[in-house]
């Protein structure tokens, strides 16, 4: 039944649904686990990196977080080729704003501007839908420290933590069991950490198979984009004991 | 003969003229003694279309001759006497080509003149003014009036109106008649008695701190301060304006020399004794 | 030659415009308004380009609202209020019939409690500046107001230094712009005053 509706993705099905957007939500949560936590000292974004080999040459540089702007990163789960149009696109938006108004675009206003063009896709075109969902962390001086994320059918949504890619649902209830409104940067971090250890697949978590990042205030209030290297993120992993808890089961 | 300059040479008219010079046995066609004045003239048929030509910026940017233009220059009148003060740029276009041009012409020991608009003619003429007024002592045995040389002056310049003159000159002198006395003469041939006159690209600037300090019982302190703060208040907003300020004062003894202020000094010191310049940082 | 004023006071800012239209020798309207309310705490004076001037500022005044309109209400601050009007001048500049506008933008920072005031020239110049003037003005109270401001001034203080500068012009520019209406832009919004 379906079939007659699938090729199409600007078309509804008899039962209401776009079904290549849905395709392109379900293919998102297969990718990579990614996960942000808000804090009071600022964001934490951390990433479950899937395809990792020894061969593998790259420059080292995050694949799944992008910096968006001064004040702004987004994790990547879904289609990378996908995300990196998105990206630039958003990228080109915060300057053009920065350059109007010679202040930071606000958090929301970008987030929206992505989620017009990924609409998009999803009424007019014949196109495919972007297969990407984003989760950003971002800081304007309107309301200080933001997470978001958006999925392929333009949505998007303010959250205290969230999870979106592969068992997503399990980060989740993880994240609201254990998350506070007071966490501070390092409790949020290592929050983050201990969920990813439980909801990736493999045994023994570290730096390879994990992309991690922060933004927070510094001291003079300028707003600080981390992206974690690798030999900072094993010693994360390491203090928050999450390697010594899975030898003891 | 050139048509235009035959036509205000006198030798042709003036039969009076021809027979004194004769009788002194003129040789080389050289006057001898003039009866009225006579004027040279440039061998070109239209010297009137010629200096536009080649000096005026305003019809034609790429003119070769730019001639100094740009000043800063007052006189006022009040109660001890007169106050002069004046820039010291000379710029020729955009180019400053002075920062130290003396702009008051010391006419004789009682009468000044300032400088604006073309330096060379300001020099010229204002020099030439002050063996005028050491006639009219020698003829009439009495000091010139401020009136009366003023209109020397300016019946000099409407002779040669529309003949590429630049002149905006203020002729100031203290006599026992006219009291502190300054005269505006421009090249328009424009003759005005005031109490006040600024002039100069910069003179807005100056009428702007000037007026709204300005009365007649000012001290002579007061007064000099006022002259320098308004020069000053020109060269800082004026491109065209700028050096250094040069200070006079006349009373019914004369003209006294009241020094010569670096505006990028003065600058500073105004700024922090009088708290003013809040734009500028520092 | 329309006056142009702005002077930034210690929590205010003031701004005042002529109030004569001239159209060749003859004078048009003698209550003419020169400004335009772009947001509650933003205001804009204009001069230049007859037909280019309002039709700038009310397109300007469109955009500003539509922006508030789009974001819930949220009010564009002064700084990027002027940097968007600095950006439609440097694009206009750079098109077949460029606006010929010059304006100055009095606004009051919600955000950090200051008065501030922008100048903007239709090149696209923009500074901002304790005080600023357009036109043959600028000539007479820009060195007037090098002397007698100071930063500290509050509203009174403020409008004594406008009426020297209106007397100053009143007496030395050629033309009688028929005085001027002044407002004043502080925490509490826009407002005329009486002068």
């Amino acid at each position: 039944m379906s079939r007659r509706y699938d090729s199409r993705t600007t078309i509804f099905s008899p039962e209401g649904r776009l079904y290549q957007v849905e395709y392109a939500q379900e293919a998102i949560s297969q990718a990579g686990t990614a996960i942000g936590i808000l804090t009071t000292e600022g964001v934490v974004l951390a990433c479950e990196k899937k395809i990792t080999s020894k061969l593998l040459d790259n420059d080292g540089t995050a694949e799944k977080l992008y910096i968006i702007n001064d004040s702004m990163i987004a994790a990547v789960a879904g289609m990378t080729s996908d995300a990196s149009i998105l990206v630039n696109n958003a990228r080109v938006y915060g300057q053009q704003y920065l350059k109007t108004y010679n202040e930071s675009v606000p958090c929301e206003m970008l987030i929206k501007k992505i989620c017009d063009i990924k609409q998009g896709y999803t009424q007019h075109g014949g196109l495919r839908p972007f297969g990407v969902s984003f989760i950003y962390a971002g800081y304007d001086d309107r309301y200080e420290f933001q997470l978001f994320t958006s999925n392929p059918s333009g949505n998007y949504s303010g959250w205290k933590a969230t999870s979106i890619g592969a068992n997503n649902s399990a980060a989740q209830t993880l994240l609201k069991k254990d998350y506070k409104d007071d966490l501070t940067l390092k409790q949020g971090c290592e929050l983050a950490i201990k969920i990813l250890s439980k909801t990736m697949d493999s045994s023994n978590l570290n730096s390879e198979k994990v992309e991690f990042a922060t933004l927070s205030k510094g001291k003079d209030g300028k707003i600080i984009r981390k992206i974690w290297s690798d030999k900072d993120i094993d010693l994360l992993i390491k203090e928050t004991g999450v390697l010594d808890a899975k030898d003891d089961e | 003969m050139n048509t235009i300059a035959s036509q205000f040479n006198n030798n042709n008219r003036n039969h009076v003229h021809h027979e004194i010079n004769e009788s002194n046995g003129g040789y080389g066609g050289v006057d001898k003694l003039e009866l009225t004045p006579t004027m040279t003239l440039p061998p070109i048929s239209q010297p009137t279309d010629f200096l536009r030509a080649h000096t005026d910026d305003a019809t034609n940017p790429d003119c070769k001759i730019k001639i100094a233009h740009g000043t800063t220059t007052l006189a006022f009148r009040y109660k001890k006497g007169i106050v002069i003060a004046v820039d010291s740029r000379a710029s020729q276009g955009n180019w400053t080509a002075s920062q130290t041009v003396h702009k008051v012409i010391r006419i004789n020991p009682m009468l000044l003149g300032t400088m604006a608009g073309g330096a060379a003619d300001c020099q010229y003429w204002e020099t030439w003014l002050g063996t005028q007024c050491r006639l009219h002592e020698l003829r009439e045995k009495e000091r010139i009036s401020v009136a009366a040389a003023s209109k020397i002056l300016s019946n000099l310049i409407y002779e040669y109106k529309g003949m590429g003159l630049s002149m905006g000159t203020m002729i100031c002198g203290f006599t026992k008649k006219e009291g502190p006395t300054v005269y505006y003469v421009d090249s328009d041939g424009t003759r005005l008695k005031g109490d006040l006159f600024c002039v100069g690209s910069g003179q807005t600037f100056a009428y702007g701190v000037l007026d709204s300090e300005y009365k007649w019982d000012l001290t002579e302190e007061e007064a000099l301060y006022l002259g320098k703060r308004s020069i000053l208040a020109a060269a800082h907003r004026d491109a065209y304006s700028g050096g250094t300020v040069n200070l006079y004062h006349i009373t019914e003894e004369g003209w006294t020399y009241h020094g010569n202020y670096d505006v990028g000094d003065l600058f500073w010191e105004v700024k922090s004794q009088e708290k003013s310049f809040n734009n500028v940082d520092g | 030659m329309d006056v142009v004023l702005g002077i930034r006071l210690k929590d205010c800012t003031l701004i005042a415009t002529s109030k004569s239209v001239t159209r060749g020798i003859s004078v048009l309207k003698e209550d003419d308004d020169k400004t335009r309310i772009l947001n509650e705490h933003n205001l804009i004076a204009f001069t230049g380009e007859a037909g280019d001037t309002v039709q700038f500022a009310e397109y300007i005044q469109a955009n500003i609202q539509l922006y508030s309109m789009r974001e819930n209400d949220i009010e564009l601050s002064p700084k990027a209020t002027a940097s968007f009007v600095r950006n439609q001048l440097a694009t206009s500049l750079r098109t077949r019939k460029p606006y010929q506008v010059n304006v100055l933008i009095g606004g009051f920072d919600t955000k950090t409690g200051k008065p501030t005031l922008n100048y903007i020239d239709y090149i696209g110049t923009q500074a901002i500046l304790p005080y600023a003037a357009h036109g043959y003005a600028a000539f007479y109270c820009m060195s007037l107001l090098d002397k007698h401001y100071r930063p500290e001034m509050e509203l009174n203080d403020g409008l004594k230094l406008l009426e020297m500068s209106i007397k100053e012009l009143q007496t030395r520019m050629p033309m009688d712009f028929k005085g001027v209406i002044v407002k004043v832009i502080d925490k509490e919004g826009i407002r005329k005053i009486d002068v």
